[in-house]
């Protein structure tokens, strides 16, 4: 039933529910996280975040409310849900296969040399 | 609850979009927050912060996309593009709509008409608790008039109602202001019905009548109404109103008469003479238990005063009043039932031995309704409301049948169109669903012009009702505004047929459209669609053959019985119902004298050539009575049969030019010889000579005034063989007559038959001056036999009937019309390919026309052969309404057959011929 995302929108959707792992948080705090941790690599258009978030959010993977962020503001907070935890696994898991396949391609292009 | 939140946000757009833009705004602002802190310019930091962000409106509007509910958005567009579809073929959108409105309507009619005149519940406060009473006899027969003793029984004795209350028939009471002088306003005979002498007018008084009903005492107080104005009368104040005589006179009658004097209660007036007191005013179109609203309540205690001759009060024998009663709180319509039963057959040993109330009895307790017995208990009504029901049925299946093959013929059309959208990635189920909400919509708008006819069609039905019957009937009171029910039944209706007519095209068409893809390809339509395209065809013609086969039979049959022969001279003799002053001193032998005085007058009236006392052959008063032949009294061992009699004076058959085929008619009075009619002595003595046979007659005195001479006892013997006449009866089984000499005495009771080779009204001024002659204060009511004869039972029936069928079937062709000239216009517009073809191959345009119409008329043939068989069926359960018709009646089959073929060959060949105006090179470059 649920659609397949392809690669690019799945690294999203996987960066975002790892983000939300360590616990609640809003669009900025995510985005600032991944800036942060993956040392600035990672940047893309910082607004298409936000259909990722309400497209995950009507999966039912992560759940929204607004709460108020570090300075006083009105900010819109997403948390995962059960089935996100769940989702989150998988992502992993497919992560790891592409990746791991990926690397495979290239050590037999190397190995062969 | 992400769905919950998306319905949610569908309601509060504008909070929704708000958020977004909250959301979005923080974390620009933040960005831009962290570039100052890094030590950028504002103006810098702010550029930098959008040019990471993105376009922020086309952020906003992807989230919207999927936070806002998918499903009903798609609807909103099928909607839209529906319309835009339905605006565009403006042609094909009217017909449907019109088909379909014609057909809901005319159902909508129907069914709030059947609520507002046979299922309309008494006027009066909770009406649910409200129920009629009546008692079935041994006979089977349900009878609902009782005695006023017996009444007083029962309202007293019964505890399973709150109250019983009594009303007689509405009757004319002559009213006049003491003092004053009436206005005489000859209202009947303004009317349609009045005019057609189906109402006779008041002739020769100058007496104003009004309509009054009387009514128990506590008729007001058990209904639950009050007066607008004084009060109504009170539960037990019978004495008091015999001390001073009151009566209620109704808003409409006080307004239309009194001009809404302010000071009408507390005025007098003579009501047939006797001086009342108005003590108040019943509310406008307060109809209490009838169905128009009269102009004085009077209480039934009362009834001495107006009718000094009768002595219904205290007479347990007299029939006098209907009874209804309201519920005890809690008692159910059958414990109500044993209990009345109870008190009736305690009630049976006060009666009269001869009396039919003196066998046992049961009650029976329904349901309160104006009507005095139960509805389904009248065969004549049943079957007109079956064939009023059948017929409105039928015409809704004509117009589903036709919008059917519209949507059908548009859906062929329409494959490219389709074919496109699937191959562009809609789905299936998309298509159906687009072609269903297209349904819909007709089937919405369809019902709402729906509504709009059957309302208009409903106040023209109340002002014909209404315009029918003379003034002095009262205010007739319908509530025909369409209530919230019969707007669900619309609704519903008109909702099904969308959904019905719409499946099957939409089914078809998305079917096929895949196969046809984007070939731009329409002359390889599959034969199922033209199979299932000509059924829908087909059957249109065949049930507008079988509503326009019973029309024209009815119509014929309508016809037939004005013109046909009845037996007797209708046109030149009238009957004369004379009418005494109701006064003590006006005694049966005065009436005699009065009677004999008056006759020799009327012979020497020029152009008078006969007189006689009798019921003419078209009188509604007929007697039956059991038979036996073997001069012994009849039961239910020797009774030979139950047939029609009638007492006779000898010159009756020279009055009513009726032949004696065989023997002679009585010499006097006062001679045991009787005259029996044709059918009556097949009846009896089939294959016999009845000249010398002798006979018995048994009446159980059923149906019987008190006065009445009856047959019983004698030993009759048959003197003459009379031609049979027609009568009154629906089937005709009153030609079977017996005809027996009139006592002498009885002669007042009965009308005077007058056989004039002057016309009506000539007459009635000559007869005037006799009657003044004879007593100043006679007054006479005066009818052709014709005229009579309209107002049988048989000539309503089949007038109706054939109004209703001969309207149905008429609607019926217009909609066959349109649907055939609809669905070959496509069929054309479809094969232009195919006939460019033809053409550029040699064919000439004639070939081509007659190509086009030999198809469309395959349908129309097969439909009208499947629709005579059906009309032969229908003719068959119509027989007892087609007098004097056979039920193969080839006018009628033969007519309609060549009408609705020549209607549907017209229909199809003007969009035919535009296929033979095709430009063969243009079609051809269409390829």
């Amino acid at each position: 039933m649920k659609k397949r995302a392809d690669t690019l929108q799945g690294a999203l959707d996987l960066l975002v529910l790892q983000t939300l792992e360590m616990g609640p948080m809003h669009g900025w705090g995510i985005t600032l996280h991944i800036e942060r941790v993956s040392d600035a690599i990672l940047r893309v258009e910082e607004g298409s975040l936000y259909p990722a978030l309400h497209r995950m959010e009507q999966e039912g993977w992560i759940s929204a409310s607004w709460g108020l962020s570090e300075n006083n503001r009105r900010a819109r907070y997403y948390a995962l849900s059960a089935q996100g935890q769940k989702q989150l696994a998988a992502e992993r898991e497919n992560w790891k296969k592409i990746t791991g396949a990926v690397g495979l391609v290239l050590n037999y292009g190397t190995g062969k040399a | 609850m992400a769905w919950l939140r998306r319905i949610r946000s569908l309601f509060r757009r504008d909070v929704h979009s708000r958020e977004l833009d909250e959301e979005l705004r923080f974390h620009m602002e933040m960005r831009e927050q962290r570039n100052v802190d890094e030590g950028m310019q504002p103006a810098e930091a702010r550029r930098r912060a959008r040019v990471r962000f993105g376009n922020p409106t086309l952020w906003r509007e992807r989230m919207s996309e999927i936070d806002l509910p998918l499903l009903p958005l798609t609807v909103w567009q099928d909607v839209r593009f529906g319309a835009r579809m339905l605006r565009r073929h403006v042609g094909f959108t009217l017909t449907a709509v019109f088909a379909l409105g014609l057909g809901i309507g005319v159902n909508t009619a129907a069914f709030t008409a059947y609520r507002a005149f046979f299922a309309r519940k008494l006027d009066a406060r909770d009406p649910s608790t409200l129920v009629n009473l009546a008692v079935i006899l041994h006979t089977g027969a349900t009878q609902p008039v009782f005695s006023y003793p017996d009444y007083v029984a029962y309202r007293d004795h019964l505890h399973s109602f709150s109250g019983v209350i009594a009303t007689s028939l509405p009757q004319f009471l002559t009213v006049k202001a003491p003092g004053g002088v009436a206005v005489n306003e000859n209202s009947g005979e303004d009317s349609v019905l009045g005019r057609l002498g189906l109402f006779p007018g008041m002739n020769n008084d100058n007496d104003e009548h009004a309509l009054t009903m009387m009514v128990s005492e506590n008729f007001f107080s058990v209904l639950g109404v009050g007066a607008i104005r004084g009060r109504t009368f009170r539960a037990g104040e019978a004495e008091q109103l015999a001390a001073s005589p009151a009566v209620l006179i109704s808003e409409n009658y006080w307004q239309k008469k009194f001009g809404g004097e302010p000071d009408i209660v507390g005025k007098k007036v003579l009501l047939n003479g006797a001086p009342v007191t108005i003590i108040g005013v019943t509310p406008h179109n307060f109809v209490g238990t009838f169905v128009s609203a009269p102009d004085f309540w009077l209480p039934l205690s009362l009834e001495p005063l107006v009718h000094p001759q009768d002595n219904w009060l205290t007479d347990r024998e007299k029939g006098c009043c209907h009874l209804r009663a309201r519920l005890a709180p809690g008692v159910t319509l059958g414990e109500a039932e044993a209990e009345m039963t109870l008190v009736a057959n305690h009630l049976r040993a006060l009666h009269n031995r001869q009396s039919e109330w003196w066998q046992p009895l049961h009650a029976a307790v329904w349901p309160g309704s104006p009507f005095t017995i139960p509805l389904d208990q009248n065969a004549g009504l049943r079957i007109c409301m079956l064939f009023v029901m059948a017929a409105v049925v039928l015409v809704l299946v004509v117009s589903c049948a036709n919008v059917a093959s519209l949507q059908l013929a548009r859906a062929s059309a329409r494959q490219n169109e389709l074919g496109m959208r699937l191959s562009l990635g809609a789905s299936r189920w998309r298509l159906v669903r687009q072609l269903l909400t297209e349904s819909a919509q007709l089937a919405v708008m369809a019902g709402a012009a729906a509504f709009f006819l059957s309302w208009a069609l409903l106040q023209g039905a109340v002002v014909l009702v209404a315009n029918a019957f003379p003034d002095e009937y009262g205010t007739f009171v319908f509530h025909v505004t369409p209530d919230l029910s019969a707007f669900a039944f619309v609704l519903g209706i008109s909702l099904v047929a969308g959904v019905l007519f719409g499946f099957a095209p939409a089914f078809e068409s998305s079917g096929s459209a895949v196969a046809a893809s984007l070939k731009a390809s329409s002359s390889a339509s599959p034969g199922r669609r033209h199979r299932l395209r000509g059924f829908l065809i087909g059957t249109q013609v065949a049930v507008s053959a079988v509503l326009m086969v019973a029309g024209s039979l009815l119509i014929h049959t309508a016809i037939r019985s004005l013109s046909m022969e009845t037996g007797y001279d209708d046109a030149h003799v009238v009957s004369l119902n004379l009418q005494f002053p109701e006064k003590a001193e006006y005694t049966d032998q005065r009436k005699s004298v009065l009677l004999q005085d008056l006759k020799p007058r009327l012979e020497a009236l020029p152009g008078v050539v006969e007189v006689t006392d009798g019921h003419a052959p078209d009188d509604p008063d007929f007697r039956e009575a059991a038979v036996s032949v073997n001069r012994q009294a009849p039961d239910r061992s020797n009774r030979k049969a139950t047939l029609f009699y009638r007492w006779i004076q000898p010159n009756y058959f020279e009055t009513l030019g009726i032949p004696l085929l065989a023997g002679r008619t009585f010499p006097g009075a006062g001679e045991d010889s009787a005259v029996v009619s044709q059918s009556a002595a097949k009846q009896l003595w089939p294959g016999e000579d009845p000249l010398g046979k002798t006979l018995r007659l048994g009446t159980d005195r059923q149906y019987h005034e008190t006065a009445e001479p009856l047959p019983d006892g004698s030993v009759w013997r048959v003197t003459g063989i009379a031609q049979d006449t027609r009568g009154v009866t629906l089937d005709g089984s009153d030609s079977a007559q017996i005809y027996l000499p009139m006592p002498a005495e009885a002669a007042p009771q009965y009308p005077v038959l007058i056989h004039a080779n002057v016309d009506g009204a000539t007459l009635m001024r000559e007869v005037e001056p006799a009657l003044a002659a004879v007593d100043p204060n006679l007054s006479a009511r005066l009818l052709t036999l014709e005229q009579m004869l309209r107002t049988t039972e048989p000539f309503i029936a089949s007038s109706m009937a054939a109004t209703i069928a001969s309207i149905t079937g008429l609607i019926g062709l217009l909609l066959v019309t349109v649907g055939i000239y609809g669905t070959v216009s496509y069929i054309v517009v479809q094969r232009t390919r195919e006939v460019g073809i033809r053409m550029a191959l040699g064919a000439r345009r004639g070939d081509v026309l007659l190509l086009i119409l030999r198809e469309s008329a395959r349908p129309v043939v097969a439909g009208l052969a499947v629709g005579l068989v059906l009309a032969v069926g229908a003719a068959w359960l119509l027989r007892h309404l087609l007098y004097g018709v056979p039920i193969l009646d080839a006018v009628s089959f033969g007519g309609v057959s060549l009408l609705l073929l020549g209607v549907a060959l017209l229909a199809a060949f003007l969009p035919s011929r535009r296929a033979t105006l095709v430009d063969p090179m243009v079609a051809l470059r269409y390829e």
